[in-house]
């Protein structure tokens, strides 16, 4: 970010791929090529993407820090800003500020297990990170990527879905809630799902993102299972304005999600008072 | 740097000669309210007041103020930060309770990230402090969270009235600069001044409040918050006339050809204020926004930035609120709570 923290970066789509019915994946790069090349960022953090004469909306970035170039946005149509974002084209030109906020953890994870798990566009924010490890393969242990959607075509990312099925050392179960004629896997809610797949919690750390009551759910399986809640690694969302912690909106307790967070471990999270109410 | 005097009868050419080299912004009555605003000369100037009602936080904080404009050519896009000041600021008569707040404000505006229009307005804004009419007025609460009204700290110039002079109390260099434009005006003490020339110490209630934070904290739960928010119509005045809130919007206003985007005041009682697209709502009634309002009060703010409470007791919030609540009153029932209630 530079000097003056409210004034996005210009930026230019390259790409949009259709993930779902209402959710697109936009491929941005930094119009300016210095920028574009120093522009660092780490899994976990989001940006706070402009439509000028619309506003402004956070949103988790999907690519993974060790891609060169482009910036990957996964958007669901669901307010004024994203649906803006949904009418841009390739070469289209939007607003950037960020990166903001912190990451998931990337050394505190070396040599540890990872489970991953996902519910609807929960994914995105997950798959930074997935990328991240997958491209310094060597520095952590396996990885178990769970994931839902509320059918087969609310699931996003079907191409490196496939990918990851292929894959030897990636072991992916996906699930839906409702199947269509066509869907032969898993049909069941996340939880039950994950219950079922028992995941042992040894040497592992786990991170979800997803629908607030599917994250409440899927933490009371993995601690049923035997997780400790430092191990249990969540990212989180609130309503946000400024991105930099002071506009006052985004606070749980006091803490601002948009600069301390989005991403806390629930042991972080049980200390703050009203953190788990929602 | 040294206490000097200055005739009332001279205060207005000290005033004047100010303005010809600054804008000069105080406190003038517009249909009956006193306001803190930019003035030609000194007769505009309410020297007589108790305060004004929108905090003089509204002068580096405005209520709305463009970021920057916009402007789409073709698929090109240009941006253009808004300048914050085009000439350097004197402001005069303020009151120490808001000269407090603006140094709580300097934690959320001046650290962890700038915000370079705040630090910009606070950087090139001289203070010169009015220390408060003894007796204040009656709602006036600022010893309470360890406030003098008749301190200079924080300000780079305070004046106390005492008899028909002010004394001048130069507090920074920025002061040193503002009394030598007119230094013939301001004659040091006489040992008879030093002795004869004492302002009035205010009396005012004073609650103990050392146990303030641990109380607040211990009732999250409690049912105090539902009682508070029944007579809060959710209006958000508390948070607009108050000196330390910084909540703010982030607006675009004009078409998406050209505008400008905007940042105003915004308040954390509305029920909108942390509504997510997704139609989440972390605090849905007021009895949660209440409660997050008084925990950042009592609690979160001074744990996030390490100062004292986020209240500077001027009393704005409880003179205005059309349903009756009061800070003082809210304390008051904090602090009567026996222990923690879980």
């Amino acid at each position: 970010m530079g000097d003056n923290i409210y004034l996005p970066w210009i930026a230019t789509i390259t790409e949009v791929r259709p993930e779902t019915p209402d959710t697109s994946t936009f491929v941005v790069a930094i119009d300016d090529s210095q920028l574009r090349e120093s522009f660092t960022y780490l899994p976990g953090q989001f940006a706070e993407l402009s439509i000028f004469g619309v506003g402004e909306c956070p949103v988790g970035i999907a690519s993974s820090p060790t891609w060169e170039g482009a910036l990957e946005f996964c958007v669901r149509a669901v307010g004024t800003v994203t649906n803006a974002i949904h009418d841009l084209d390739v070469g289209d030109k939007l607003g950037v500020r960020g990166p903001l906020g912190n990451s998931w953890p990337t050394s505190e994870i070396e040599g540890k297990d990872l489970l991953f798990i996902g519910g609807g566009i929960g994914l995105p924010p997950l798959r930074s990170l997935i990328h991240y490890v997958l491209d310094n393969r060597e520095r952590y242990g396996a990885v178990e990527i769970i994931y839902g959607a509320r059918s087969p075509q609310d699931l996003v990312y079907k191409q490196e879905l496939k990918q990851w099925e292929e894959q030897s050392d990636v072991d992916l179960y996906v699930t839906v809630d409702a199947g269509d004629g066509a869907w032969e896997g898993p049909v069941g809610f996340v939880p039950p799902f994950l219950r079922e797949i028992n995941p042992t919690p040894e040497n592992k750390v786990a991170f979800t993102c997803g629908p607030p009551i599917m994250i409440k759910l899927v933490v009371e399986a993995l601690e049923d299972m035997g997780y400790v809640d430092a191990n249990i690694v969540t990212t989180l969302e609130m309503k946000m304005k400024c991105g930099v912690g002071k506009c006052g909106r985004c606070n749980i307790g006091d803490r601002y999600i948009c600069r301390d967070g989005p991403v806390f471990s629930f042991e972080q999270l049980r200390q703050i008072p009203g953190a788990l109410e929602a | 740097m040294g206490r000097k005097k200055i005739q009332k009868s001279d205060l207005s050419r000290w005033l004047d000669r100010i303005a010809q080299e600054h804008e000069l912004i105080g406190p003038a009555e517009d249909d009956g309210v006193i306001r803190f605003q930019p003035v030609e000369s000194s007769a505009e100037i309410a020297v007589e007041f108790g305060n004004s009602v929108i905090p003089p936080k509204s002068l580096f904080f405005p209520a709305a103020e463009s970021l920057f404009s916009f402007h789409k050519r073709g698929k090109e896009i240009e941006l253009e930060a808004t300048e914050p000041l085009d000439r350097d600021r004197v402001v005069f008569g303020i009151r120490n309770c808001d000269v407090q707040s603006l140094s709580l404000l300097d934690h959320v505006f001046g650290q962890d990230l700038e915000d370079i229009y705040y630090q910009e307005r606070r950087a090139r804004t001289a203070l010169i402090a009015l220390a408060c009419p003894t007796p204040p007025r009656s709602s006036c609460f600022c010893t309470t969270f360890g406030i003098d009204p008749l301190s200079s700290e924080g300000s780079d110039v305070l004046l106390t009235d005492v008899d028909d002079v002010y004394l001048v109390d130069v507090a920074t260099e920025k002061g040193e600069g503002l009394v030598s434009l007119a230094e013939d005006l301001f004659p040091g003490l006489t040992d008879d001044d030093t002795r004869q020339l004492q302002p009035r110490p205010a009396e005012m209630k004073k609650v103990d409040i050392s146990q303030l934070r641990e109380k607040t904290e211990a009732l999250w739960e409690d049912e105090l918050w539902q009682k508070i928010s029944l007579p809060c119509l959710g209006c958000g005045i508390c948070t607009y006339v108050c000196p330390t809130c910084h909540c703010f919007d982030i607006v675009d206003v004009g078409s998406t050809l050209d505008g400008e985007r905007y940042r105003c005041w915004d308040s954390c009682m509305y029920s909108d204020f942390a509504l997510m697209a997704s139609g989440e709502n972390p605090r849905p009634t007021k009895r949660e926004r209440i409660r997050n309002r008084y925990f950042h009060k009592f609690s979160t703010f001074a744990s996030r930035h390490g100062t004292g409470h986020a209240c500077v007791g001027c009393a704005r919030c409880l003179v205005h609120c059309p349903g009756g609540v009061e800070i003082t009153e809210v304390i008051k029932d904090i602090l009567a709570k026996e222990g923690a209630s879980g």
